[in-house]
């Protein structure tokens, strides 16, 4: 185990929620509450946007107020849209070296680690998100000089205005759902790729996300663009303090993934058991394209995140990875989306999911295969595992095929920890809690294999955390 | 110019008022009043794949017209006193969870009552035989009620045409084992929407057989619940889709007691055009349900272009203490593969699909077991293919 600490100095001494600190709040206690068209306006006044996103932002606004609250999934009735603070501007101008930041921002984020994967070169680029905003930005030379565009969204819409313009919204349409609604209207950080033709970026991109303001919401906006026949992985991770009241994160991830592209989108999402985190994820794939979510959903209170792919091109494919872990008062409702729209492409969903102490894990996906795309294939398998008697699990897997030329399968077990395979790792010396989450550890490392290294030994280590007081 | 409205610093989100949703299938509305379930419009989460434009007149609160239905019983010595709304067990079991459940409930005064003795076995099949006319309206509500430790077969036909709301409430007895088929047989101009629901006694087993080749729209709710620990269904089903028709099962297993046992197998061709079927599995494990067990099965051949296949397993659960709960689904199309190496042993075309339809149906129908339902099965399902042949 010395190992994992040595590589991993931010994760010694942890507690249940190790991100649960929080910063002085000079930024956050004077932002703003609430929503209206002059708060929209300010946000996009104070980042000097052009008119045609100021009137994007507003039409977002009204679509919002048509739009119904989910009827389905989870309770969020504890969402209140008018005490949440839509912006809260935490550093002057944006620094390009870790030495530049102001110190609290410097501090929080040598907790998560950054400043560690950054010098060690393990990452191409860092973007680090504090707040609204992006705060601290690198990116390798080398990827630069091929014309790699890795820089935060308002970059982004400042610096490269045509082709933000093409595709933003191109995906997820300001009228898509409530939340992505909310998030075009008042939408703020994020990132903002672009990977040229032919070009593979070899390491992975990665970025973090942190709110430290109460009732803060964070609605950061990513827009990835993979040019035909390139790859690129990017990364995120998210964390927030504990505060008494709650917090609302509403992302909107938008993919487009061209003619023979690759893209492999991982999130390991750890907020705090107060935040409401509500993203929508979509990618399009051109023909033989191929896209793979790897979702981790490990904190916040309510998570209802289904990442999408829409199959456009002949053999495009997607793939979801996803995990979710709850705890007591956590229900993670998980899942994914795949749309056949053209022939001959195929997509396979895997999810695993561990329910303890109360928490409730869903499955909801859906897989449609449209008329016309003839020759698909699709395959879903959901595992749960369960631990206690308390703890709940379900799965909805809808799926809607139009097309008779298909193959479509569908697996889901539950099953809860089997006392021969604890007996037999007791008897081997372990205490119940280390065999129980060396048994978890082997359900979810199917998905734990596909994660960078670093991320795969945060995982492994957050289920410990999750598992501890788990068993008795 | 300004691009905000005059009150731009007010906001005021009519739609922020959040509703909680439904915690389990176990919340979904169920009620004897048809006053509770107003006329559907196809977006409800129980309604969405049936179409409802041709079920308008059916929905209507309208009773039994006359000469609907002739219903016949093949044994009348277990034919038992009519039932009204409130009498003897009937509403013990079924309490109707649609439109179309409350209207057979509301306008069937008198139930027919089928009673099978406590202790008692019976051999012979117990044959109902409904046969609808065409052009007319019914409301059915049936009971049947095994004794303790009784044994016997149940087999409703239904023949002929019209328009029917049924309900099938079967109470089954402590350590009872009965089985019940319900075979649709219709014309293909016929419109059915029924609910079958059972309350499965202590340490009694229950098997429910759903067979449906003909109807225009054809839907069966097969629920489950039980009455004490130990408990075992057993719900099966095969049905065949040709062009226009829209055949749908939905099946409902409430695990409300311990120990008990459930398993679920649906099997489904299809062939031309528009034709469709629809099957959604919802099993609910309460958390006093421990030591359960349960699979859901469905799959679904598409034989020809244009016919579509929904399948839809839900699966909810609110303990870990459990022996095993699963599902599984899938939809292909016929496999020429299997085709192409049975043609090439020189079976002609029609005899090879004949013999991979059968192979499909092979194990539910192995299953079922019942030799009164299976030799009449395989032949209406080569009669199926014979005529999808011909087209």
């Amino acid at each position: 185990m010395s190992t994992i600490e040595e590589l991993n100095p931010g994760l010694e001494g942890i507690g249940h929620y190790q991100f649960g600190w929080a910063d002085s709040d000079a930024a956050g206690a004077t932002a703003r509450r609430g929503l209206s068209e002059e708060v929209v306006a300010d946000i996009s006044g104070r980042k000097d946007e052009p008119e045609w996103m100021l009137k994007n932002r507003l039409k977002a606004l009204k679509l919002f107020d048509k739009k119904p609250m989910p009827w389905w999934g989870s309770d969020l009735t504890g969402i209140d849209f008018q005490n949440i603070k839509y912006f809260v501007k935490s550093t002057e101008k944006q620094a390009t070296s870790w030495e530049e930041l102001p110190e609290d921002i410097k501090a929080t984020y040598d907790k998560l680690g950054i400043p560690e994967a950054e010098k060690q070169r393990l990452v191409a680029g860092v973007a680090a998100q504090y707040e609204s905003e992006v705060v601290y930005h690198q990116i390798r030379e080398d990827l630069e000089e091929k014309g790699v565009i890795f820089v935060d969204t308002d970059s982004g819409l400042r610096e490269h205005e045509e082709l933000f313009k093409e595709y933003y919204g191109s995906v997820i349409p300001a009228g898509d759902n409530k939340f992505a609604s909310l998030n075009t209207a008042v939408w703020s950080g994020g990132s903002f790729i672009y990977v040229p033709k032919g070009v593979h970026v070899d390491i992975p991109l990665q970025a973090y996300f942190r709110i430290n303001t109460e009732n803060m919401g964070q609605f950061e906006r990513t827009l990835i663009i993979a040019d035909e026949d390139s790859s690129v992985h990017y990364v995120e991770g998210c964390t927030a303090p504990i505060y008494k009241s709650d917090s609302l994160h509403s992302a909107v991830v938008e993919i487009i993934v061209k003619k023979g592209a690759r893209v492999r989108y991982t999130t390991i999402q750890n907020w705090s058991n107060n935040v409401y985190n509500l993203v929508t994820k979509r990618a399009t794939c051109e023909a033989g394209a191929t896209m793979e979510w790897i979702d981790g959903n490990i904190g916040s209170k309510v998570t209802m995140k289904y990442p999408a792919v829409f199959l456009m091109g002949e053999h495009a494919r997607g793939e979801t990875l996803s995990i979710a872990f709850a705890g007591e008062g956590q229900h993670q409702d998980a899942g994914s989306k795949m749309v056949h729209a053209a022939p001959n492409t195929s997509s396979t969903i895997v999810s695993k999911s561990v329910a303890r102490g109360g928490g409730r894990t869903s499955y909801r996906g859906l897989v449609q295969i449209l008329e016309g795309a003839h020759g698909s294939k699709s395959s879903v398998v959901c595992d749960a595992l369960l631990v206690d008697q308390i703890s709940r699990s379900d799965t909805y897997p809808y799926v809607d095929v139009r097309e008779d030329d298909v193959q479509m399968g569908h697996e889901a077990t539950v099953s809860k920890v089997s006392e021969d395979q604890m007996f037999y790792l007791m008897s081997r010396g372990m205490t119940e809690e280390e065999a129980m989450a060396m048994i978890v550890r082997g359900f979810v490392e199917p998905i734990a294999r596909e994660l960078p290294m670093e991320y795969a030994l945060e995982l492994n280590r957050l289920i410990e955390l999750q598992m501890e007081g788990a068993v008795g | 110019m300004s691009l905000l409205t005059p009150d731009a610093k007010t906001h005021v989100d009519p739609a922020a008022q959040a509703s909680v949703p439904e915690k389990s299938r176990a919340e979904r509305k169920t009620s004897f009043d048809v006053a509770d379930f107003p006329l559907p419009h196809g977006r409800e989460e129980d309604w969405r794949f049936t179409p409802v434009d041709r079920l308008t007149g059916l929905l209507a609160d309208e009773p039994t017209a006359d000469g609907a239905v002739t219903v016949e019983v093949s044994d009348q010595s277990v034919v038992a006193e009519p039932l009204a709304a409130d009498e003897g067990v009937r509403g013990t079991a079924l309490v109707p969870g649609d439109r179309a459940s409350a209207l057979a409930h509301a306008n069937s005064a008198k139930a027919l009552h089928l009673k099978l003795d406590a202790e008692t076995e019976y051999d012979e099949p117990l044959r109902v035989t409904v046969h609808g006319n065409a052009g007319k309206r019914s409301n059915g509500h049936v009971v049947i009620e095994a004794g303790v430790h009784s044994k016997g077969l149940v087999i409703l036909e239904h023949t002929g045409s019209g328009e029917h709301t049924a309900n099938v409430e079967v109470v089954v007895g402590d350590g009872a084992h009965l089985t019940v088929v319900s075979l649709q047989q219709w014309d293909d101009d016929a419109l059915h929407l029924a609910q079958h629901e059972a309350l499965v006694g202590r340490d009694a087993t229950y098997r429910h057989i759903a067979v449906t080749l003909g109807g225009k729209v054809v839907r069966i709710n097969s629920n489950v619940k039980y009455d004490g620990p130990g408990g075992d269904a057993t719900l099966l089903g095969v049905y065949f889709a040709d062009a226009g028709q829209h055949l749908e099962h939905r099946t409902f297993i409430d695990h409300n007691a311990a120990r008990t046992k459930s398993l679920v197998t649906y099997k489904g061709a299809l062939q031309g055009e528009s034709a469709h079927s629809v099957w959604v599995g919802d099993v609910l494990i309460r958390a006093e349900a421990e030591g359960i067990e349960t699979y859901e099965l469905n799959r679904n051949l598409v034989l020809t272009d244009g016919a579509r296949a929904d399948s839809v397993p839900n699966l909810e659960i609110e303990t870990g203490e459990i022996a095993g709960a699963g599902h599984a689904s899938s939809t292909g199309r016929f496999d020429d593969e299997q085709l192409f190496y049975l043609q090439a042993r020189g079976i002609p075309e029609g005899e090879a699909r004949r013999l991979v339809v059968r192979g499909f149906f092979a194990d539910v129908i192995s299953k079922i077991g019942v030799p009164a339902v299976v030799e009449p099965l395989m032949e209406a399902i080569d009669a199926e293919l014979a005529a999808g042949a011909q087209v």
